[in-house]
């Protein structure tokens, strides 16, 4: 993540003209004061089934603040949060709202009430358009029957527009990119007067160009009077935003403060209750040989307007028990680069492969696994794991074939490999027999490396190996990826967040809008070096 | 609690258990006062009604856990049923021995170089998964096909000239019942290399060979002989009349061969790497294609199975009604897919397996015997099997808790309290417990 700074442009009139708009009516003029607690939480408690989520939390919020919710995954913030937007119906304690309490029925009752929430995973339909999405199941209509498109676009583009999002209201959600799907969504919400906005998550998925875009509606509301509540699993984005935090841990309240004075040590301390130190390895020096080899790797993808050069001219040597990072802006190429290496990028694709010196050519994750090359995906849910089985078969998968004989599987040889796995990336869980669904992201991520380092591998491809855990598990997993270089393994690791790609790398290759930018060294890789390389427009655009 | 539990997991076994029951208490009686339904006859005839849908229904439940449908295998059965027929009335070079020679040469050719391939390869990793490591050295994509493709080869003519040297008389039951299915799997392989290749959706690949079959199966009938008939010892060997002969007294012939469908395939699906990437395939296409599971071929072969499967049909339908139609087969592939949901094995693929199936066939085999020892209409039967299948689908797929979820959630929710009193509101322990999976999952 590259950082912003504090306070860039508040838009004022903007700001004010989202006040004056729709809002006015309703709070008369009580924005100014931004004092205000527009949401007070007392005593709220919720149990699944004798789990305990939440106990005793208290919460309040303010009016055009911007409130931070923390804690580790299973913390109780996502418990909390769905409670406040009238989800979970059914809980102990208090919600007041302005000072009237209130119990919400559900998601439209609170809706009505002012709170809106935007999930991690978006609930727009991609065949419609931005304006059609903002306004479903609302639509203006003529004479009673027919949608009134016309003012449909007209009020979404007016929406938009105040907000300061310059997106075309007529264009298909498939068509936007994430971040800009995320302001539709946004937009959405205060579509339904929203003076409360409960935001989960909302820059997993996006590159940091679309964050700073984010992150400035987000003020703008902050300043227009809305609350704000908002979690992250980033903590420098944190930090830069909010303006006061409330730390959960394990279901309980442990910090409520301003975020002045607090530092992010002290918010990791709160958060996993003792104190986490990152650690950078010492580099080691390898002088031996490459395991792989990339030159001059080339990929051209299929769109609908014809063929798109994704990837240019990206060369690159790993020796064994080298950590190689791949930084640069979403979209610049990073993902496809492991792909093309794993023989699975969709597309036509040119360039050598040399894995221990010998030219090799992967044409499919069969190949790769032959030659002994892993790659852990990105979205481990929808390509890394069979969500529904055991962690037994998960890890499995793909060592059946080796473990087999004759097509006949070894039992006993795939519940070894599972047990390894669990032994030695230290998975939390009942056994190897446990649904993997019912793991936390962290734990599921483990088994998403252990499947393949249960096959063997020399070289091991990590995409985004840390999205949406928390952070002792990503301490766990920094630890067992630097073990695994310890061993030998040839390391190639794309993540979007900069702290890690410093962390991790023993060097940086720097990826911008598909061209290789350079390739920094320990030494050269700092937040600055990076940002310059990666930032759009500073090297040539590639050719079409 | 533990009572419950083994309720819910034994389910499956539960709608058949009923049945049963439900047969043996309201059978007529024989005038020396024994049930008609618990007695021994009527039983294996039950097993012989069930076995052509069951073993059509054993490859529809390798295509489904897979994440496909397979229309096709009615068209497919009833195919099935006109080469089988023609084979062993019309001597000389018919339509259908020209399509049948062919096939089987392939399919003997093909299938043997494949597994000699197999086994080689076998043999050579062995030493190494016993050794508990990984292969070392890359095992390119051609090496070791010389000598199974000769071997192929050899078996493939060899086969051509066997089945041709019956072409001149008629087909003898062993014939038949190697070559018709050879026929069979030739279309499944069609169907297979379209999804596969030509990236059809199964649905609309299957559509297309369920109707184009039909018509294949008339074209080789020709125009005269919608339906041939097949009399044993007149027209046809006497000898055939072993596929629906007892085995022992004790299992008619056709369900031999539906027992052996399922315990086979069962063990292929439990035992085997093939069995397990189906499964993997099914629940996450994408995730196993990036384990380097070659889903292609699994895919292709789950089909080239089911059509298989569909042919062997054919054969026993042709013994057991005397007759090969094209349409033999119409509304087959209903009863198959029915049969397979019904015993719990899900549509979207992933999740089931064939001892499901098996009960799935048996409850609709038992049903339309009880409705006929109670002389009901068969249109009632039809009712009745509809009503089944919703029944038993709604059981299966959600467990009773979840249902009595759904009724609290109709119920009015207690007016949200001004005091907001702790006591305000609680839920009853059924819709906690009954919740819990989902929730707690939503939580983490």
């Amino acid at each position: 993540m590259g950082m912003t700074t504090h306070g860039v442009s508040i838009q004022d009139e903007m700001a004010s003209s989202v006040r004056s708009g729709r809002r006015s009516s309703r709070d008369g003029g009580q924005t100014s004061d931004s004092h205000a607690v527009v949401l007070k939480a007392e005593g709220v408690s919720k149990t699944f089934a004798g789990v305990t989520a939440l106990r005793d939390v208290d919460f309040d919020l303010r009016s055009g603040e911007v409130h931070a919710l923390m804690g580790e995954n299973g913390a109780g913030k996502s418990t909390l949060m769905k409670i406040l937007a009238g989800v979970h119906v059914d809980y102990d304690g208090e919600i007041r709202i302005e000072g009237a309490p209130v119990r919400f029925s559900g998601v439209q009752d609170a809706e009505r009430a002012g709170v809106a929430i935007i999930h991690q995973e978006l609930n727009l339909v991609p065949e419609l358009t931005a304006a059609e999405n903002i306004f479903l199941g609302r639509e203006p209509l003529i004479l009673g029957t027919l949608v009134d498109h016309r003012r449909i676009v007209k009020a979404a583009s007016a929406l938009l527009k105040r907000l300061g999002i310059e997106i075309d209201a007529q264009r298909r959600i498939a068509e936007l990119r994430i971040g800009e799907q995320q302001l539709v969504e946004i937009a959405k919400a205060l579509s339904l007067d929203a003076r409360i906005l409960i935001m989960d998550e909302p820059t997993s998925a996006l590159s940091t160009a679309e964050c700073e875009t984010l992150f400035k509606v987000v003020r703008q509301l902050a300043q227009a009077g809305v609350a704000i509540i908002y979690t992250s699993h980033r903590l420098d984005e944190v930090v830069a935003l909010a303006d006061r935090v409330t730390v959960l841990r394990d279901g309980e309240r442990v910090l409520t403060a301003p975020i002045e004075g607090l530092s992010q040590s002290a918010i990791i301390s709160a958060m996993v209750g003792r104190e986490v130190t990152l650690t950078r390895r010492d580099s080691v020096a390898s002088s031996s040989a490459p395991v792989l080899s990339v030159r001059n790797l080339t990929l051209d993808k299929v769109s609908s307007r014809g063929w798109r050069r994704v990837l240019l001219g990206v060369s690159f040597d790993v020796r064994p028990g080298e950590i190689l990072g791949i930084g640069g802006l979403l979209g610049s190429g990073r993902t496809e680069i492991l792909e093309s290496i794993f023989g699975v990028a969709r597309g036509w694709r040119d360039g050598e492969i040399a894995i221990d010196g010998e030219p090799v050519s992967i044409n499919s994750a069969a190949d790769a696994c032959r030659l002994r090359v892993a790659l852990v995906t990105e979205d481990r849910k929808a390509l890394g794991l069979h969500i529904a089985s055991t962690i037994r078969d998960n890890v499995a998968l793909p060592s059946v074939g080796a473990a087999s004989r004759f097509g006949v599987r070894g039992f006993a040889r795939e519940a070894e490999l599972a047990t390894d796995v669990i032994d030695k990336l230290a998975v939390r869980c009942y056994g190897i027999d446990q649904i993997v669904a019912t793991l936390s992201g962290g734990n599921q991520q483990k088994v998403s490396i252990g499947k393949w380092l249960a096959t063997g591998p020399r070289v091991l491809l990590l995409d985004e190996p840390t999205r949406g855990i928390d952070v002792g598990a990503k301490q766990e997993i920094y630890q067992l990826i630097f073990g695994l270089a310890a061993e030998g393994l040839a390391i190639v690791v794309v993540t979007s967040e900069m702290p890690e790609l410093l962390l991790l790398s023993d060097r940086v290759l720097v990826m911008s809008e598909g061209r290789q930018a350079g390739i920094l060294s320990g030494a050269e890789a700092t937040q600055e070096a990076i940002m310059r390389l990666a930032a759009p427009g500073m090297s040539e655009r590639v050719a079409p | 609690m533990i009572v419950l539990r083994l309720l819910s997991r034994t389910k499956l076994y539960w709608g058949l258990a009923i049945i049963c029951l439900i047969g043996a208490l309201a059978s007529p009686h024989t005038s020396s006062g024994r049930n008609i339904f618990l007695s021994f006859n009527n039983l294996t005839d039950v097993l012989r009604q069930v076995s052509i849908t069951g073993l059509v229904a054993t490859g529809m439940t390798l295509v489904i856990l897979l994440g496909g449908i397979d229309l096709s295998v009615g068209s497919v059965m009833g195919f099935s049923t006109i080469i089988c027929a023609m084979l062993l009335t019309q001597p000389g070079w018919t339509p259908a021995s020209i399509v049948a020679v062919p096939a089987a040469a392939i399919a003997a050719g093909l299938g043997v170089g494949f597994l000699a391939r197999f086994v080689f390869h076998g043999l050579e990793r062995g030493r190494d998964v016993d050794a508990g490591r990984r292969n070392e050295t890359v095992l390119g994509p051609w090496r070791g096909v010389r000598i199974p493709a000769l071997l192929g080869l050899v078996c493939g003519a060899l086969a051509a000239v066997a089945t041709a040297s019956q072409v001149s008389t008629k087909f003898g039951v062993l014939a038949v019942l190697l070559v018709t299915p050879c026929v069979a799997l030739a279309l499944g392989a069609i169907n297979g290399t379209l999804i596969v290749a030509g990236r059809l959706q199964p649905f609309i690949a299957t559509l297309a060979m369920m109707v184009s079959a039909l018509g294949l199966g008339r074209l080789t009938a020709g125009q005269d002989h919608a339906v041939i008939a097949v009399y044993t010892g007149t027209n046809a060997t006497q000898a055939f009349e072993v596929l629906r002969s007892m085995v022992w007294g004790i299992l008619p012939m056709p369900s031999v061969f539906f027992l052996a469908a399922i315990l086979i395939f069962g063990a292929v699906l439990r035992f085997t790497t093939f069995g397990r990437y189906i499964y993997a395939i099914g629940g996450n296409p994408e995730a196993a294609k990036l384990s380097g599971i070659k889903v292609a071929q699994v895919q292709l072969a789950a089909y080239m199975i089911s059509g298989l499967l569909a042919g062997v049909a054919g054969v026993l339908f042709v013994a057991q009604y005397r007759q090969g139609k094209p349409d033999a087969g119409s509304g087959l592939e209903l009863d198959a897919i029915a049969a397979v949901v019904i015993g719990g094995t899900s549509l979207m693929g992933g999740r089931g397996g064939l001892a499901g199936t098996f009960v799935g066939v048996l409850i609709f085999g038992l049903l339309s015997d009880i409705l006929q020892l109670q002389n009901i209409d068969s249109n009632v039967q039809l009712l009745m099997k509809g009503l089944i299948i919703v029944g038993t689908v709604l059981v299966q797929e959600q467990n009773l808790g979840q249902l009595l979820t759904r009724w609290r959630g109709q119920a009015p929710l207690p007016p949200p309290t001004r005091t907001g009193s702790v006591e305000a509101y609680r839920p009853s322990q059924v819709s906690m417990t009954s919740k819990t999976r989902e929730d707690i999952h939503e939580a983490s």
